[in-house]
C-alpha cells in the first residue's frame, strides 16, 4: 500500500490516470460501443476543446499565478473567426491560423505584462481581463452565429484515418515537448516554486511569467480552434463554464495551485477524468444537475485525497 | 501577501514626506477615490438621465446596489482573509430555491426558511473554511466543488419549478414600492445599511476583527499571536456562505422568481464590488464599506451604460476597465528583488 501511495506521489498525475482507467472500464461496461473506431473522430472532438483549454491555464499556475481568463479567450478566439474574419474573407486557414493565434498570444501576453509588470495579483488581473473577453466575444457575437462550411470542420472530424482532434491536441503538445528541452520549463517550475530563489538564481522571473501567461494564450487560442471545429458557429454562452471546467482538470491532474508542480500529460489526464464522467453519467440516463452534483464532489474529494495521502509533503513531515 | 503601498502606509519613509506621499498615503488609508468616483457617477448619471432623480428609480437603484452589496458582503471577508469564495452562485441558488420554493411554494414559515439558508450555506462554507485550512489547500478548488455540488443538488430538487414565488412578507422587504416604518425607503437597503455598520463595529471595534485582519496578512504571525486561525477562517466561510444564501432569499424576492442563471452574475460583479471598492487580497485595507462604495459606482455605471443604449457586453468591457485601472492605482504587489 505504501509503495502505491509512494508512486502516486511521485507522479502528481498518477491519481487522474488511475481515475481516467476506473472510468474507462466502467464506461465501456455500460455502453460497449463507447470505444469504436466509428465513435472515436467524434469523441475526440468533444474532448479536444476542453484538454486545451486545460492546458491553456496550467502554465500560468506552474508560474505561480492563475489565469482564470483563458476560457473566455477560447470563445473570443471561435467569436472572432465565426464573426469576423469568415464575413471578411480572411477565413482561409493560411491566413486565419496565424491571425488567430498572434491574437490569442496577444491577449495572454497582456495578462502576463498586468501580473508580471504591473503587479497586480494574478486574480484580480485576469479577472479584469476575464470582464473584457466575455464582454468583446459578446459585442461580436450575442447570439450565436453558424459559420459556413470551412477548413476547420475536418478538425472536428478526421483527416483520413487521423481524426481532426489529435492534429489541434498535437500541436499543443508538440508545443509543450519542443519547450520542455529548453531551459525555459526549468526555469518556469524554478519561478512557480520560490520566485524568490528563482530570482536569487539569476531566473528572469518577470520575462518568465510573461512567457507563461503567452503559451496560456497560445493554447486557448488553439483551443479556440478546435471550439470552431466542434460548434461550426459561434458560442459566447460558454466562456464562464470553460473558464471553471480548464482549472478544475489542471488542479486534478495534479497540478498544485501552489505552483512549481505539474504539468500537461497530468492535466490531460484530469480533463479526460472529467469527460469520462461526465460521458458515463449521461449515458447512465443520471440527470445533468446531478452530473453538476457529482463533478462538483469529484473536485471537492480530488483536491482533499491530492492534500493528505497523495501529497509528499505530508509523508515526509511523518516518515 | 502584504501589498507595497501598505507597508509604505505603514512605515513612511521620513525623506519622502512630502505633500505628495502625504496624499497618496491619506488616499490609500481612506476610500476618498472611491467617494470622488461615486459623485462623478451620480453627476453624470443625473445629466444623462434627469428622469432618475424621482424617489422610484432612486430606490430601485438603492434596491440593487443593496443586493449586489449583500451577496458581496462574505467575499469581501474572504478576500481579506486572502482567499476567493467561488461558491457565492451556488448559496444564491439555495437561498432563491427556499424563499421562493419552499417558503413561497410549500408554505414554510418565513423563519423557518432563514434558518435552513443560513444552516446549509453556512454549514457549507463551514467546511470549505475548515478543510481549506488544515489541509492547506487553496480555497479556489474547494469553493468551486461546493458551488457545484449546491446548485446540482438544488436544482435537482427544483426539477424544472421555477413558477412560484417568495411570499409577500419577503417580497415586501425587497419591493420598490414598500416602506419601513412611514418612510418611503424599502426595508432591504435599511437592513444592509444596518449590516454595513454592525460589521464596521465588529471589523474594527472588536478583538474578532483584529484576528481576521492579522490572520489575513500573516496566517503563521497570527497563530503565534494565539489567534485561533482555524476558527477565523471557519466562520469566515461559514459567513461567506450564510450572508450570500440570505441575499439569493432577497434577489428571489426582488425579481418575484428565480431561474437557473440567477447566481452567475453575484459571484463575478460581487467581485468586482469588492475589488472596485478598494479590498485587495490579504490586507489591512479591507472593509465591507468599501464594497458598499464599489457596489454604488458599479450600479451607477451600468444604469448609465444601459441607458445611453449600450447593451450588457460593453458594461462588462467598462467593468473589467474599471476593475484593472482601480487596482493598478494602489493594488500592486512588491518586486521580488524586495521580498527577500
Amino acid at each position: 500500500m505504501n509503495r502505491v501511495l509512494g508512486m502516486f506521489q511521485r507522479w502528481p498525475f498518477g491519481f487522474a490516470m488511475l481515475l481516467c482507467a476506473i472510468l474507462l472500464i466502467i464506461n465501456l461496461v455500460v455502453s460497449p460501443s463507447f470505444a469504436s473506431p466509428a465513435r472515436l473522430g467524434s469523441t475526440l472532438a468533444t474532448l479536444a476543446p476542453f484538454v486545451l483549454v486545460g492546458f491553456a491555464s496550467t502554465p500560468a499556475i506552474l508560474s505561480g499565478g492563475i489565469d482564470i481568463s483563458v476560457g473566455p479567450l477560447a470563445t473570443l478566439i471561435n467569436c472572432v473567426f465565426v464573426a469576423v474574419l469568415i464575413p471578411a474573407g480572411l477565413g482561409d486557414w493560411p491566413l486565419a491560423i496565424p491571425l488567430l493565434l498572434a491574437l490569442a498570444m496577444a491577449v495572454g501576453a497582456i495578462n502576463g505584462v498586468l501580473v508580471a509588470i504591473v503587479r497586480l495579483h494574478p486574480v484580480v488581473a485576469t479577472t479584469g481581463v476575464l470582464f473584457l473577453l466575455i464582454g468583446a466575444s459578446l459585442t461580436i457575437a450575442k447570439s450565436p452565429i453558424v459559420a459556413p462550411d470551412n477548413w476547420t470542420r475536418p478538425l472536428a472530424g478526421s483527416i483520413g484515418v487521423i481524426p481532426g482532434a489529435v492534429i489541434t491536441l498535437g500541436a499543443a503538445a508538440l508545443v509543450w515537448f519542443l519547450l520542455k528541452r529548453t531551459v525555459f520549463v526549468r526555469n518556469l517550475l524554478a519561478t512557480g516554486e520560490s520566485d524568490s530563489s528563482a530570482y536569487g538564481s539569476g531566473v528572469n522571473v518577470t520575462a518568465m511569467r510573461v512567457l507563461a501567461y503567452t503559451l496560456g494564450g497560445l493554447f486557448a487560442g488553439i483551443a479556440g480552434i478546435a471550439l470552431s471545429a466542434l460548434l461550426q458557429a459561434s458560442g459566447s454562452s460558454l466562456a464562464t463554464t470553460y473558464a471553471l471546467l480548464g482549472l478544475a482538470a489542471a488542479v486534478l491532474g495534479g497540478t498544485s495551485l501552489g505552483g512549481g508542480r505539474g504539468g500537461l500529460l497530468g492535466t490531460f489526464f484530469g480533463a479526460l477524468a472529467i469527460y469520462l464522467l461526465q460521458q458515463l453519467l449521461t449515458s447512465a440516463g443520471v440527470q445533468p444537475n446531478l452530473i453538476e452534483f457529482t463533478y462538483g464532489l469529484l473536485l471537492i474529494v480530488g483536491v482533499v485525497l491530492g492534500a493528505t495521502l497523495l501529497s509528499p509533503r505530508i509523508s515526509r513531515r511523518t516518515a | 501577501m502584504t501589498a507595497q503601498p501598505s507597508a509604505a502606509a505603514l512605515t513612511p519613509v521620513p525623506s519622502r514626506e512630502g505633500l505628495w506621499s502625504r496624499t497618496r498615503t491619506l488616499v490609500l488609508q481612506q476610500p476618498i477615490l472611491q467617494v470622488l468616483v461615486l459623485a462623478v457617477v451620480v453627476v453624470w448619471l443625473l445629466i444623462t438621465v434627469p428622469g432618475i432623480a424621482n424617489l422610484r428609480s432612486a430606490s430601485a437603484l438603492l434596491i440593487i446596489a443593496s443586493l449586489l452589496s449583500l451577496a458581496a458582503m462574505g467575499q469581501t471577508l474572504v478576500v481579506i482573509l486572502g482567499g476567493l469564495d467561488l461558491a457565492i452562485p451556488g448559496y444564491v441558488i439555495v437561498g432563491a430555491f427556499v424563499s421562493a420554493n419552499l417558503a413561497g411554494g410549500q408554505g414554510w414559515p418565513v423563519p423557518v426558511a432563514f434558518l435552513l439558508t443560513i444552516a446549509v450555506c453556512g454549514g457549507a462554507g463551514a467546511a470549505i473554511g475548515f478543510l481549506c485550512h488544515r489541509l492547506k489547500v487553496e480555497p479556489l478548488m474547494m469553493t468551486l466543488g461546493m458551488g457545484a455540488v449546491l446548485t446540482g443538488g438544488t436544482l435537482f430538487l427544483t426539477n424544472g419549478n421555477y413558477a412560484s414565488a417568495p411570499p409577500d412578507f419577503l417580497r415586501g422587504l425587497a419591493g420598490v414600492t414598500s416602506t419601513t416604518f412611514g418612510l418611503p425607503l424599502p426595508p432591504i437597503i435599511l437592513i444592509v445599511a444596518v449590516a454595513a455598520v454592525l460589521l464596521w463595529l465588529v471589523l474594527n471595534r472588536t478583538p474578532a476583527g483584529r484576528s481576521l485582519y492579522a490572520t489575513g496578512i500573516n496566517v503563521r504571525a497570527a497563530k503565534l499571536t494565539r489567534v485561533n486561525t482555524t476558527a477565523v477562517w471557519t466562520l469566515v466561510f461559514a459567513a461567506s456562505g450564510a450572508l450570500a444564501g440570505i441575499a439569493g432569499m432577497f434577489i428571489a424576492s426582488f425579481s418575484s422568481g428565480w431561474a437557473q442563471s440567477i447566481g452567475e452574475p453575484y459571484l463575478f460583479s460581487g467581485l468586482a464590488a469588492v475589488l472596485v471598492g478598494g479590498t485587495t487580497f490579504g490586507s489591512i485595507r479591507g472593509s465591507f464599506t468599501r464594497t458598499v462604495l464599489g457596489a454604488l459606482i458599479l450600479t451607477g455605471l451600468s444604469t448609465i451604460i444601459v441607458s445611453n443604449g449600450l447593451a450588457e457586453a460593453q458594461s462588462r468591457i467598462i467593468y473589467g476597465v474599471i476593475i484593472l485601472i482601480v487596482v493598478a492605482l494602489y493594488g500592486r504587489e512588491r518586486h521580488v528583488r524586495d521580498r527577500f
